[in-house]
């Protein structure tokens, strides 16, 4: 039997119990086997309810991110329709790679409870600690000339701040290129690798983490002055794959309209969104500190900052710093 | 002071015309400079050194973009001699190692397939892993580690096998 059949009809009736009877009839298995499914849905931290001769009911679902729980809340067409969970991780970039290298399309993500070796932009790690937050990688096949894929981790931040809005109660703002945050602590970040050529991108892999179900207590050293998670806002934890299924949703919606008609919209919508744009700032790039008011981005989604003489300077990667602006 | 709004709108005059370099000044002496990017330039101008573009010379500047019409869309170029350059394919900063405390993904003389990483170009957060597309030994490292690269720069000089 499907176990995501059965799930799918208990969600259909959370407000009643469904009874052995009914569940056996509209999935054709015995009574047996659907007493079974409901022990294994229950090892697998589902809460559902057993009153004698009315039948089942969920009344919990488990804080997992496995496969059958995103699934349940999916809407995508595309992406998220294969993905690939596992408890443990170094990394689920890496996940997504190995399966690239052998020919996996679009869409593909990899989920895990727990990352060891979760990486940030240039090997910096990130704290990707089991249960609370969401580490997923997304893999994309744009057919888009590579100079324009940068674009794409604009669009990441778009899609990525939307979905999480609706869990607050208050809105996000994204710091250039792709942070997410709310009052200027991060809730999400996102690292983006690709790998193509002069001419042809072959995969752009995705990488997000999300801050869910930190607790006040859960972030520690430097972190608790610099990092958010959804629920210190929300007040409440918060469904993880339900998450998942709502970023991937407004994922795919921004990518379409990037893919049917380029990066105009995004570009809106990440300027109607950042906190940066206006800001008086400090960029570290490789070379030097550039320090102005970011007036906007280009059509690339470069920073354009004008400096205190005057001079415009355009800003292709560095890292904004923290910290009050001089008066 | 000139305003967003106003530096903004100059910003995209320039962009659609054809002028390298613009600097105004207002009665309180307040200076915008507004410099086009090398990446608008045409490729055979990118590795030459990067001298300031005079201010306002229409006539040169349009036959320069008629030439960035015709753009060179391979990865490796043969020179005159029997080396290929791989170029970047993005504006970027050049990273010669995954990490500042990795070690380089190649040195001079390395032995590279078409499948070796040779370098990540980054904009935006976004890592580009460059392959290498080629067979053979690296013979020149053309940019330093951290460097900004344009669109179309040659990165390495490679000896094919």
């Amino acid at each position: 039997m499907n176990k995501n059949r059965l799930l799918q009809l208990l969600m259909a009736h959370r407000d009643r119990p469904v009874s052995g009877q009914e569940i056996s009839g509209e999935l054709q298995v015995s009574r047996t086997a659907v007493w079974k499914q409901i022990e294994e849905l229950r090892k697998n931290g589902y809460e559902i309810e057993a009153a004698s001769r009315r039948g089942y009911r969920l009344v919990r679902f488990p804080d997992r991110v496995g496969t059958e729980e995103i699934m349940l809340h999916l809407t995508t067409e595309r992406l998220g329709r294969s993905i690939i969970y596992n408890d443990t991780v170094t990394s689920t970039q890496e996940i997504v790679r190995e399966q690239a290298e052998k020919g996996s399309g679009e869409g593909l993500i990899a989920v895990a409870n727990e990352q060891v070796q979760g990486r940030g932009r240039l090997g910096r790690s990130w704290q990707s600690s089991p249960e609370q937050g969401i580490w997923m990688s997304l893999l994309l096949r744009p057919q888009v000339p590579p100079r324009y894929a940068p674009q794409l981790t604009l669009l990441s931040a778009v899609a990525l701040a939307e979905a999480l809005d609706s869990y607050l109660p208050e809105p996000t703002a994204i710091k250039w290129p792709n942070d997410i945050r709310i009052h200027k602590k991060k809730l999400a970040g996102i690292l983006t690798e690709m790998q193509a050529d002069m001419d042809e991108v072959q995969t752009v892999i995705v990488g997000m983490g999300i801050n869910v179900n930190q607790a006040d207590g859960d972030f520690t050293g430097e972190l608790a002055e610099k990092a958010a998670s959804i629920r210190q806002y929300a007040g409440a934890r918060q469904s993880r794959p339900q998450i998942i299924a709502s970023i991937l949703k407004s994922y795919e919606s921004w990518y379409n309209e990037y893919l049917t008609n380029g990066f105009g919209a995004v570009k809106a919508a990440w300027s109607a969104k950042t906190d940066t744009i206006g800001s008086f700032i400090q960029v570290e790039t490789s070379r030097q500190t550039v320090e102005g008011t970011a007036l906007c981005i280009t059509d690339e989604g470069a920073l354009q900052v004008q400096k205190t003489d005057g001079s415009i300077q355009t800003v292709h990667s560095g890292e904004i710093l923290d910290g009050p602006p001089p008066e | 002071m000139y305003s967003i709004e106003e530096i903004k709108e100059l910003i995209q005059a320039v962009d659609e015309s054809s002028v390298g370099e613009l600097e105004i000044r207002n009665d309180m002496k307040e200076k915008v400079t507004i410099r086009k990017e090398a990446a608008m330039r045409p490729v055979a101008q990118q590795t030459a050194a990067p001298s300031p573009q005079p201010a306002a010379q229409p006539a040169p500047q349009q036959s320069e973009t008629k030439k960035e019409e015709t753009p060179e869309d391979s990865g490796q170029k043969e020179t005159d001699s029997n080396y290929y350059e791989i170029t970047s394919p993005m504006v970027g900063t050049f990273y010669r190692s995954p990490s500042p405390e990795a070690g380089a993904y190649v040195e001079k003389g390395a032995a590279i397939k078409p499948n070796t990483i040779v370098c990540i170009v980054e904009a935006m957060k976004l890592m580009n892993e460059l392959e290498a597309e080629v067979t053979g030994e690296i013979a020149e490292i053309l940019v330093e580690d951290g460097e900004l690269v344009e669109y179309g720069q040659p990165l390495f000089r490679v000896i094919p096998s």
